[in-house]
């Protein structure tokens, strides 16, 4: 369970996030819209004690996330290519990854396994660096990652992005198998609306570090979020 | 037009460059150490026709001159062979438009021709031919004014010679090691009196400068280097071809597997290991640390420095710790790229404080191990040794451990070149002052009341006293570590 209360953040006094008070329960699939700027990088940046907040906090299981190492047993990230090391292959990345959530070689090894689909074949035995993978696969990499240590929380930022059409595909399978198999509590943000619609049972909208709208998805989400957004 | 815009663009991706203005306090540094240099280069010009005299008397300065000339010739090609940064305009965005490719060629080629700085050689060649113009042998003007000529012309065959030559092989570690071999066979059989590169430089550069048209001959050799330079762009037409040549290789699938059994730790620093051997910068640096390893070898066996207990000390903090002061310099900003990753996996600050506690510790092992042979020079240097070494893994490894956290610059380690001064600031500087200038001061005041020997003592007595209490000065630096964290997240974030 992931609790925010009146959290903010300002850069040179200008209030880039305010949150007064937001809680994601467990099993919870909650999706974060808005444009550019919006504050959501922002506030999963919060979550993951990258930033400092500069009032409120964030607890995760009870526990507040700032200056501690507690939460990392049981959260899983992805946000951009500072979560790859570039220079290891894939390969190397993921059993590093694996040792330090004391996962076994065989643990390693089935967990992969267990990626086959996601990967389609273009990841692992290519004898490449991350850093030599084009940006669609160095995605796939780093979502995998996120999951190898059998996170209760997964957070994923614009994780369709890059990806290609069959990808995207088989990383909504798998996030909805995720959910139900493992009722893992999933935050992803996106600019796609149908994606998140798809994957997500609640949507946050945000516009300018201010939640704008809170819904639980239904038939009618979709066309609700393309309204909003229309110009 | 076109290449004046190119000459433009360069200028401005240097100024415009985030670092640079920020970096203003360094590149203020950067100038006056270049001001020294060049002063000193014009004052040598000056005296060294008396300093030549006085070493070979048997002939005349010119002559000396000439002799070793060959010599220097060949160590400049070699440091820049090993240094000089390949014109790193990146061609694709112009490749796309309508620019002739010979253009773009001729300039990525003569760039380097119009910096200043690699006519340095002239401040020390124009009051040293002045000096000499009129002397015997040549009693010449001309003479004077060819050698400048021929100067310059080396300068160009150097450069377009040292690039091809990179560009052809520079990506293998290989290079480095051959350079070092006929460098040193030409200096033993020299030494020896096998063959005498000395003699060979002295007709050679006796015909060159006393010929009216021996200039023509070296202007031949950088015109043949230019042509086959371009012979070898035509050849090497795409980026992709050259870049796939460098990557790859053999050295791809060290694992360093032999970490693993330390648990976290180890597998942390397998991964430093591999951060070292994969990228360039790294690699480069790796090479730099090689050369400080030797410093011993210059400096131990001087008469002049035998009482200087400073600066000695100062050698074998260097000898006995190269490793650990060239790349703890930056320890934590090394793991810029991908900090974000270390900072959400399960890897706590305690693990990462330690784990790099641990290797800059087998660091510094492996390098007093390796300088052990010096201990041949005699006790002092053996006494001088182990104290240092005491004192790096005591005092300057918490040093450098704690004040890493204030370095929150990216460092790009995929740009190589021993020169690289990314990511340096003047913190950089700041931290020399404890940890290599202090202790050489100290043992130099001290060794003029007669008490080096005590100084010494103290030194590695502070260093056993930083090994005794290493628990509590680790919990100091994890939490100076934790307090950085967020300056540190933002810092890396930003790219230059």
């Amino acid at each position: 369970m992931i609790e925010v209360t009146e959290l903010k953040k300002f850069y040179n006094g200008v209030a880039v996030l305010d949150i007064p008070s937001l809680v994601i329960a467990n099993g919870e699939s909650f999706g974060l819209v808005g444009n550019n700027g919006a504050g959501k990088t922002t506030f999963f940046r919060l979550i993951l004690d990258l930033i400092e907040a500069s009032s409120g906090e964030v607890r995760v299981n009870g526990e507040t996330v700032a200056r501690r190492d507690e939460w990392k047993s049981y959260v899983g990230s992805f946000l951009d290519e500072g979560f790859l090391i570039d220079f290891l292959t894939p390969e190397e990345f993921f059993s590093f990854t694996g040792k330090v959530y004391g996962k076994s070689k065989e643990d390693i090894t089935v967990f992969l396994e267990s990626m086959t689909e996601f990967f389609n074949g273009e990841i692992l035995g290519k004898r490449k660096f991350i850093r030599d993978l084009s940006k669609g696969n160095q995605k796939k990499v780093g979502i995998a990652a996120a999951l190898i240590g059998d996170p209760q929380i997964l957070i994923l930022d614009e994780p369709f992005t890059a990806l290609d059409p069959s990808s995207q595909i088989r990383l909504k399978r798998m996030l909805n198998e995720l959910k139900a198999t493992q009722n893992m509590t999933m935050l992803i943000s996106s600019h796609d609306l149908n994606h998140v619609t798809d994957v997500c049972e609640r949507i946050v909208v945000l516009e300018k570090g201010h939640i704008v709208n809170d819904i639980f998805t239904n038939e009618d989400t979709l066309k609700e979020l393309e309204a909003y957004f229309a110009v | 037009m076109i290449t004046f815009e190119l000459f433009k663009h360069q200028w401005l991706k240097t100024y415009r460059a985030p670092g640079f203005h920020r970096n203003l306090v360094v590149n203020i540094l950067l100038a006056i150490s270049g001001l020294y240099f060049a002063a000193m280069l014009v004052l040598m010009g000056f005296i060294a026709p008396s300093i030549l005299h006085d070493t070979l008397p048997d002939y005349q300065p010119v002559e000396a001159f000439n002799g070793l000339l060959l010599y220097i010739v060949l160590i400049i090609f070699a440091l820049r062979f090993l240094m000089q940064p390949l014109n790193a305009l990146d061609p694709t965005p112009y490749q796309i438009l309508p620019i002739k490719r010979t253009r773009l060629i001729n300039y990525l080629l003569l760039r380097p021709l119009f910096n200043p700085v690699n006519y340095a050689a002239l401040l020390f060649m124009i009051p040293f031919a002045g000096n000499i113009a009129w002397k015997a042998p040549y009693h010449s003007g001309w003479a004077a004014l060819r050698l400048l000529v021929i100067t310059v012309l080396f300068v160009w065959f150097n450069i377009l010679t040292a690039s091809l030559l990179k560009r052809r092989y520079g990506s293998n570690p290989w290079a480095m090691a051959v350079i070092m071999l006929v460098a040193g066979i030409l200096f033993l059989s020299e030494y020896f009196h096998v063959f005498s590169l000395f003699d060979i430089s002295l007709r050679i550069f006796d015909f060159l400068i006393g010929n009216p048209f021996g200039w023509l001959i070296v202007a031949g050799l950088a015109g043949l280097s230019f042509v086959l330079n371009k012979r070898f762009f035509s050849q090497h037409q795409y980026a992709e071809k050259a870049s796939k040549q460098a990557s790859g290789g053999k050295s791809y699938l060290k694992k360093f597997s032999f970490t693993d059994r330390f648990g976290k730790e180890g597998s942390f620093i397998s991964l430093i290991l591999k951060l070292i051997t994969r990228n360039k910068r790294t690699k480069s640096t790796l090479f730099v640390s090689i050369l400080f390893l030797l410093y011993g070898l210059f400096f131990y066996p001087k008469k002049m420095y035998d009482d200087n207990y400073g600066f000695t000390f100062f050698i074998a903090m260097i000898a006995t710790g190269s490793l650990m002061l060239m790349f703890g310099q930056w320890l934590i900003s090394w793991n810029g790229s991908h900090f974000d990753c270390l900072m959400t996996k399960k890897m706590n600050a305690d693990t990462y404080i330690r784990a790099n506690y641990t290797l800059m510790m087998l660091f510094n092992i492996l390098c007093f191990i390796v300088t052990t042979p010096y201990f041949f020079f005699g006790t002092k240097v053996i006494f001088l040794q182990v104290s240092a070494f005491l004192y790096n893994i005591g005092v300057n490894i918490f040093l450098l451990l704690y004040f890493a956290s204030y370095n929150t610059k990216r460092l790009n380690l995929n740009e190589g070149s021993a020169m690289n001064y990314q990511g340096t600031t003047y913190k950089n500087f700041l931290i020399v002052l404890p940890v290599m200038i202090g202790p050489m001061a100290i043992i130099g005041i001290a060794s003029i009341f007669g008490a080096e020997q005590v100084a010494i003592w103290v030194f590695a007595a502070l260093g056993v006293i930083g090994v005794i209490f290493s628990k509590p000065l680790l919990t100091l630096c994890q939490r100076r570590f934790i307090q950085r964290k967020y300056a540190l997240c933002e810092g890396f974030r930003k790219k230059e």
